[in-house]
């Protein structure tokens, strides 16, 4: 089939994405050329036109900063962790909650899960102070029965697992919500024969519960994937001075510090660049690891 | 095979969900009980926090500053922050405007999003690998702030309503997450359709989006919770405090009893202004932006009972 | 561009940059101090600074008013510092100090920052009556003031500045402020010398307030919240727990200090006596200026003064004690006011202004005896102590350049109107709106009726206002006392910094070199890392730019002088 002969095919489908392109290319598309002030020395008072061009100086002055590189590999660190620890929650909370027959609980403990995503992180933090800082509760307990305070809040070594947990708290229960829509759209009938084939709970769970989920959880661990690079950047600068900078340093929180403080938009647009350029690589990479082990990832292969 | 549009009268009985079906065996004492302690401790988790947030925030200041921070045994309860924040006579207003906005601008995002995402969705046709990537770009790219702010300001929408919309209308995240609901659609059915006669219009009309009723729910709790809590764009685009939505109006109330940056001096409250505690005004606030989305969650919530459609439809 | 064109950071400095002659301007401007010119030629990094002559001759000549005489009056101290007026109670016979309707029917759209609600637009009592007062009409439009700064950019690039906008100076540096002076109007010819007589009430703030207005010799800036003693902040204490615990507060060194830490550090009880003192532990240790000139002729940051090590040492001293509260450590700064009025911690530091009636009601709301005070000021060795003095002002407006000669007239007799100072009729309309609406007198002071409560903000005064006044807030007049005593004491050691109320831009490059600096120093005051690496901080930041910085500041010195 020729072009042509495709595009009358599908005309439909594509006109259909219409309303969405026109809308990227002028909120996003169009105000993506203003990126070329990575490669100027841009002032706002000067504009894009006026602004002197600097070539790839701001590129190398980002990419020969040691503190770049530290914040790079804090990024990647807590990104691994939080892919083990955090991502596997929302799922397994789902399951837990699908399991549940009573529909009175499931939609009370379901309405109560999700809350936390809606405090702010300046909230949530909070609230871990008051639980587990110095002053808090845990460690006033603690200190009552004569054992030595552990400032978990304070100590650079345990904040990437600090980190999740706080993630674990607030966005967890937000998480699930994508699983229980894949879970809803499995076929009853299929565990109904499963049952009738003699299969337990654990072994439903297996071949028919979680083959059911398997291409959303695949779609989103591409999708987390892509945003490797972003790890909460609230949570980091809230925390930035409980246990300092080279423990919560990140891409997002360096871009901001060296670029956005001082306005340095040059510094900031070139940071973001190259965060943007290594999270398509990213999420290519990983669509392409999906497409390897048989899922459809992004798209179909 | 009949079709049917009128979803949730299938074979099973639409309160199936409340017992347990015929062929699933008895829970075990030690599962229940597992499921109950893990069930406890996540509950306790959230609920406690929960429960300080809200009677901090019907505290007054001698109780606040006897606990501390936090309230977690109440001494002189008030409700004195939320009468601060209600007497503001934009409340009103800019609750319709929260309102138009979040009705308004889930519609449209709802409208767009669900057409992008099945245009996208059907295998081997023509560009939407390119098109896809050309979404994916927008997820990891932006032209930050001031470029954004030139585009939306020369296409007129500095101090006009649609800046409120428009600019952040499209979830790339969303249409990515219902197109792999979509794909997943079963294929024999809009097979049958497609050998009726129908065309892709109809398909998604009344094969598609009927067996994806939980995705829709989710993408469009997603879409209006985003809308309402959003207050970024009014700060950028909205110089009009009378044009403000809600959230907006509520947040300014988090600023009380700062300190105005360079100086020694407390901003936020005015000579001879009432000082409230900002404390309970914050936790005020918190309780208030989490009422509209208790209030909206269960009908969202109602299309996730497992098993209510593909039997409907199937059957 | 600057002088220092072969130094590695010039790499950003482009080829066409420097062959325009619009940037060898720039470069002029730094290196031969050409004060002359309205900087609209001028590329990215005007410094916009003005020597001492030509500030001379940019600045209003001040004439005090005398229309009111304070309950107590402002006290003299070093170095141009004074205390500020403190009143009692308002006069019961308000002055009127601007005969007639100030405007002429225009309408400006303002722009000012609020941390507060927000009042409404329309239907506003408090703004329709000022607006009725001046015969013109100013459309209010208060920004949430966390992101005020950040958002003005953006107004900037796209050519919406309002007619009338603030901008706090201490956001110069970050908004590059002297490549911009050029988009507001030159009111040099409006106001310099005896210009300014024209409007008795801008006369009445005094000329050290308008200096940091001034950019590359010429007056743009409009000083709010003016005051003699903008001292950045001190260290306060709890009074009433000092006396529980029948400890003296008059501390006068470091170690009377730690002294007092100890005694007052009780976690089992959940009391520390320490919330984060930085910065303003520097004091005492006579860390009060950026750049200091060592007796050589060379400049020397405060990085690289003894002061700083020790003061970082001390601060270090007191986290290892385990007399800081560790919600202070973990460096949670929104609750600071909340763990002193509750007495977890009885010593801490922040602003002056906390001082005020505000924090004497909501600290008294569970223990009556809560007294907040300052510390008298103190050096750490007990020899004689500093405080930094601010510059007049720190808060400026802006008239848009697009305004016409009448225009700019009507805006600065609104302006006068504006400034009137304490005690007058026209400040009591600003400040708290129509009399019998928005506010009834009550015990010789201004509150603020249920109707007051919704629409009154601080708004207009960011426009302009007169000089700052000590005042009685909801009935706490010991407070007010308490406070001016404190400033009459403090003034005598006020200390200017080296390039006080000076405009220096630096160039962008240098912005963020200091910011590992500041992390470092974070780190060894809560003691994850040793002074050493303080050290070696501190020689990373001479590398990446801190002595090309210098260069710069010594350039500035050797043209402009240094502001003292």
């Amino acid at each position: 089939m020729t072009w042509r002969m495709q595009i009358r095919r599908d005309r439909t489908l594509l006109v259909m994405t219409a309303p969405v392109l026109v809308l990227l290319a002028l909120f996003a598309y169009v105000p993506m050329v203003g990126s070329v002030m990575a490669f100027q020395q841009y002032s706002v008072y000067t504009g894009f036109w006026e602004s002197d061009w600097v070539g790839m100086a701001t590129f190398q002055q980002l990419l020969g900063d040691a503190l770049f590189w530290q914040a790079f590999e804090n990024t990647l660190v807590i990104s691994a962790v939080q892919l083990l620890l955090y991502f596997p929650v929302p799922i397994a909370l789902a399951l837990l909650l699908n399991s549940i027959i009573s529909g009175k609980v499931r939609s009370f403990v379901q309405s109560v899960v999700y809350l936390p995503h809606f405090f702010s992180w300046v909230l949530v933090i909070t609230i871990f102070q008051q639980m587990l800082g110095g002053a808090g509760a845990l460690n006033s307990l603690l200190r009552r029965h004569g054992f030595e305070p552990w400032d978990i809040m304070t100590d650079p070594g345990t904040f990437t697992y600090l980190l999740t947990a706080q993630a674990v708290w607030k966005e967890a229960g937000w998480g699930i919500i994508v699983f229980l829509a894949a879970l809803a759209a499995i076929d009853q009938q299929l565990y109904e024969s499963a049952a009738v084939d003699g299969a337990g709970r654990w072994r439903r769970l297996w071949h028919v519960t979680l083959p059911g989920m398997r291409a959303v959880i695949v779609l989103m661990l591409v999708l987390r994937l892509g945003n490797a690079l972003t790890v909460g950047f609230e949570q980091m600068l809230i925390q930035r001075d409980a246990v300092g900078r080279d423990a919560a340093e990140v891409i997002d929180t360096f871009a901001y510090y060296y670029g956005v403080v001082n306005n340095n938009f040059s510094y900031g647009a070139a940071a973001g660049l190259f965060k943007g350029l290594l999270s398509l690589v990213l999420i290519l990479a990983a669509n392409r690891l999906a497409h390897a082990f048989g899922e459809d990832g992004l798209y179909r292969r | 095979m009949t079709m049917t549009t009128t979803p949730a009268t299938g074979v099973r009985s639409p309160r199936r969900d409340t017992r347990r079906p015929p062929w699933e065996e008895r829970p075990t004492p030690g599962g229940q009980a597992a499921k109950g302690t893990i069930l406890f401790v996540v509950l306790a988790v959230v609920l406690v926090p929960l429960y300080a947030v809200v009677l901090t925030s019907l505290s007054d200041q001698e109780s606040i500053n006897l606990a501390g921070g936090m309230v977690l045994v109440p001494h002189h309860l008030t409700l004195e922050s939320y009468r601060a924040i209600f007497s503001n006579s934009l409340i009103v207003h800019s609750l319709l405007v929260s309102l138009t906005i979040t009705v308004v601008g889930t519609v449209f995002s709802m409208v767009t999003t669900v057409l992008c995402a099945y245009g996208l969705s059907r295998p081997r046709s023509f560009g939407h690998r390119a098109i896809l990537m050309a979404l994916v770009v927008t997820m990891f790219f932006s032209g930050g702030i001031i470029p954004t702010f030139m585009v939306v300001s020369s296409l007129g929408g500095y101090d006009r309503y649609w800046s409120l919309i428009l600019p952040s209308a499209v979830s790339v995240f969303n249409i990515i997450v219902m197109r792999g609901f979509f794909t997943h659609t079963a294929q024999d059915l809009i097979d049958a359709a497609r050998v009726d006669g129908a065309g892709d219009w109809r398909i998604l009309w009344s094969v598609v989006l009927p067996t994806s009723r939980a995705v829709v729910a989710v993408i469009t709790l997603f879409y209006a919770v985003g809308y309402w809590n959003s207050f970024f764009n009014a700060l950028l685009y909205l110089p009009d405090n009378g044009k403000w939505p809600l959230q907006m109006i509520i947040y300014t109330y988090t600023l009380q009893g700062n300190f105005m940056p360079g100086t020694g001096a407390v901003s936020g409250q005015h000579l001879g202004h009432q000082a409230l505690a900002p404390l309970s005004l914050q936790m005020a606030v918190v309780t208030l932006t989490l009422i509209p989305i208790l209030v909206a969650y269960p009908f969202v919530q109602k299309h996730f009972t497992k098993g209510m459609l593909i039997g409907a439809i199937k059957g | 561009m600057t002088a220092d064109a072969d130094q590695p950071t010039s790499r950003l400095i482009s080829r066409r940059g420097v062959l325009t002659g619009a940037a060898g301007l720039a470069g002029a401007m730094v290196t031969s101090g050409a004060l002359a010119g309205c900087g609209s030629d001028t590329k990215t990094n005007a410094p916009g600074t003005t020597g001492a002559d030509a500030m001379k001759r940019a600045l209003p000549r001040y004439v005090p008013s005398t229309s009111v005489t304070p309950d107590i009056p402002s006290v003299t101290g070093a170095n141009g510092a004074a205390s500020d007026p403190a009143f009692l109670s308002y006069p019961a016979n308000p002055v009127q100090t601007v005969a007639g309707v100030p405007g002429s029917g225009g309408t400006f759209v303002t722009r000012t920052p609020l941390w507060g609600a927000v009042p409404p637009s329309s239907g506003n009592t408090y703004y329709d009556a000022v607006n009725a007062a001046l015969g013109s009409t100013l459309r209010m439009q208060p920004a949430d003031g966390n992101t005020y700064v950040d958002n003005l950019p953006a107004l900037f690039a796209s050519g919406r500045l309002p007619d009338w906008t603030q901008i706090p100076s201490w956001a110069n540096q970050k908004l590059n402020l002297g490549a911009a002076v050029d988009r507001f109007v030159d009111l040099t010819p409006h106001l310099a010398g005896d210009n300014v007589a024209k409007y008795p009430n801008l006369a009445n703030i005094p000329s050290a307030a308008w200096q940091a207005g001034v950019w590359n010799g010429r007056l743009y800036g409009i000083p709010s919240f003016s005051s003699p003693n903008n001292f950045p902040g001190y260290l306060f204490y709890r009074k009433d727990l000092f006396e529980a615990a029948g400890i003296s507060p008059a501390v006068k060194s470091a170690e009377d200090l730690f002294a007092a830490g100890k005694q007052l550090t009780d976690p089992n009880a959940g009391r520390w006596a320490f919330d984060d003192l930085w910065p303003f532990l520097l004091f005492p240790f006579q860390v009060v200026s950026t750049w200091n000139p060592d007796p050589g002729g060379k400049l020397v940051h405060q990085y690289e003064t003894p002061g700083m090590i020790e003061a970082i040492n001390f601060a270090a001293r007191l986290a290892k004690a385990g007399y800081v509260h560790p919600d202070a450590l973990a460096g949670n700064t929104a609750n600071g006011q909340q763990r002193f009025w509750s007495g977890k911690v009885a010593i801490s530091a922040g602003g002056t202004g906390a001082m005020d009636g505000e924090d004497a009601k909501g600290g008294t709301a569970a223990n009556p005896n809560y007294s907040r005070q300052a510390f008298n000021v103190f050096d750490a060795a007990g020899s004689t102590p500093v405080i930094q003095l601010g510059p007049g002002a720190s808060w400026f407006s802006y008239l848009n350049r697009d305004l016409s000669d009448a225009k700019v007239q009507e805006c600065l007799a609104i302006a006068n109107f504006l400034a009137a100072p304490y005690g007058s009729k026209e400040y009591l309309l600003v400040n708290f709106g129509a009399a019998g609406v928005d506010y009834t007198i009550d015990e010789g002071n201004a509150i603020l009726t249920q109707q007051g409560q919704k629409d009154v903000a601080t708004s207009f005064q960011f426009l302009v206002s007169g000089p700052q006044a000590t005042l009685v807030k909801n009935g706490f007049s010991q407070v007010a006392k308490d406070y001016a005593a404190w400033q009459a004491d403090a003034v005598k050691y006020a200390v200017r910094p080296m390039f006080f109320a000076m405009n220096i831009t630096e160039p962008p490059q240098y912005a963020a070199i200091g910011q590992q600096v500041e992390d470092t120093i974070k780190d060894v005051r809560n003691g994850r890392k040793s002074i050493d690496d303080y050290r070696a901080a501190v020689d990373a930041w001479r590398k990446q730019g801190g002595d090309e910085l210098r260069k710069f500041y010594e350039g500035i010195r050797d043209k402009h002088g240094t502001g003292q």
